[in-house]
């Protein structure tokens, strides 16, 4: 867990703020999580140019719908990461390399559960996340994180783990569900 | 909504926020969202519990042209001026690479060159009767962004935005943003805004709360509704 990660709490003022058409919020949310979301970008982009125009265009995205952001419907962080993920996954088909077999296959996802949650429930449903992924067979767990982490299609993780398409697809299904009863318990 | 239904919306939310939705039914998914709180508050909780794994990834630290490009882009700040065309100069250098010259001074002369704009079309020119235009709609070719120059008087309405939707054929409509009640305004277009101006055929104005629609689909009065040339 990075010291200066950024706080829901904050992120959402600044968001609200952007609503207003504050423009130095914009640039204060930016200099707090422009590096993270660059970060996913380029893991599924693969490329730091194509990541960093994909960045501009999360940010004016930002600017634009920032008074669509409800802190009911969920976290400001999330908020940031899922639209810079959709924008990477729209992007992927277009921008991303052939990604060749044996690049995917040293890809190792990380699954660090580290250090106690700091602070409230903000830490605490990530570490039920990461808690629940856990209890999901290691071949499996793979598949999931090869999809969210790098971007990678069910054809893509197939290739990876050396799998039929049926089975992964299969699996991918099936962890979800175990996730998801995990998750609500 | 009965149990199968709810527990369809759940496996669809999850495979859309793992990023296993693709293609055609990841676009269903998306336009179902519009429409349904349930499905949309199924693909919040999956983003919530997603966000974890990012919160452990290692920073990377953009370069100092992305800030430049986003101001420009969204206030046309000079700071910006010469950082957005950056990925397309690069474009150029492979290019000249590939293409085999060397004249090094002409590609000097290509990349200190500004690209010129994409030639903007009128897209529609919205009023509530042809006597009184109110906005100009032009878009850039490729459909990338909108321009939107207020070219009227547009009746204040207190305490009330203007909203502009695109309204894609057989489709929920999608909003492309607030209107300007003066000067002009230029959005760039997300791909869902952009999918849907691409499939429609009409855009509507709605006279919404200020700030927008809460709901993401207009809930005010429908005061304005234009044919656009389809698919450009």
């Amino acid at each position: 867990m990075s010291r200066n990660e950024p706080d829901d709490a904050e992120l959402e003022a600044l968001l609200s703020r952007c609503a207003g058409g504050d423009r130095a919020a914009l640039e204060t949310l930016y200099a707090r999580v422009a590096p993270v979301l660059l970060a996913v970008l380029m893991r599924i982009l693969r490329r730091r140019d194509a990541a960093e125009d994909a960045l501009q265009d999360v940010f004016v995205s930002v600017w634009q719908r920032a008074r669509q952001f409800d802190p009911i419907r969920g976290r400001a962080l999330a908020w940031l990461v899922s639209m810079a993920r959709y924008r990477a996954i729209d992007l992927q088909r277009a921008t991303r390399p052939a990604v060749a077999l044996s690049e995917v296959s040293t890809l190792e996802p990380q699954l660090q559960s580290e250090g106690p949650a700091e602070s409230g429930d903000v830490l605490a449903t990530g570490a039920l996340l990461l808690r629940c992924l856990e209890q999901i067979a290691a071949p499996q767990r793979r598949c999931l994180m090869l999809a969210y982490e790098e971007g990678l299609t069910h054809s893509e993780i197939a290739r990876a783990v050396n799998e039929p398409l049926g089975t992964v697809k299969s699996w991918v299904r099936r962890s979800l569900i175990m996730l998801r009863r995990c998750l609500e318990s | 909504m009965n149990y199968e239904k709810a527990e369809l919306l759940d496996r669809l939310a999850a495979e859309y926020t793992l990023g296993t939705l693709r293609g055609r039914p990841r676009r269903r998914f998306e336009r179902l969202c519009v429409d349904s709180a349930a499905a949309r508050s199924a693909v919040h909780r999956w983003e919530d519990h997603w966000s974890a794994l990012s919160r452990t990834i290692t920073p990377v630290q953009p370069s100092a042209q992305v800030w430049a490009a986003v101001s420009r882009r969204l206030f046309g700040d000079d700071a910006g001026v010469g950082a957005a065309p950056r990925g397309r100069r690069r474009r150029i250098w492979r290019l000249a690479a590939a293409a085999g010259l060397v004249a090094v001074a002409l590609i000097a002369g290509l990349i200190m060159r500004q690209p010129a704009p994409p030639p903007l079309q009128t897209l529609a020119v919205l009023g509530t009767d042809t006597a009184h235009p109110l906005w100009r709609l032009e878009r850039r070719l490729p459909l990338t962004a909108l321009t939107i120059e207020v070219i009227g008087t547009v009746p204040e309405a207190a305490g009330k935005s203007y909203e502009l939707w695109a309204l894609p054929r057989g489709g929920a409509p999608v909003s492309l943003g607030l209107l300007p009640a003066t000067g002009s305004a230029e959005r760039t277009l997300s791909e869902r805004q952009r999918t849907a101006l691409l499939a429609a055929d009409k855009v509507a104005v709605s006279i919404e709360p200020a700030g927008g629609s809460p709901t993401g689909s207009p809930t005010g009065a429908i005061v304005i509704v234009t044919n656009v040339p389809v698919a450009g």
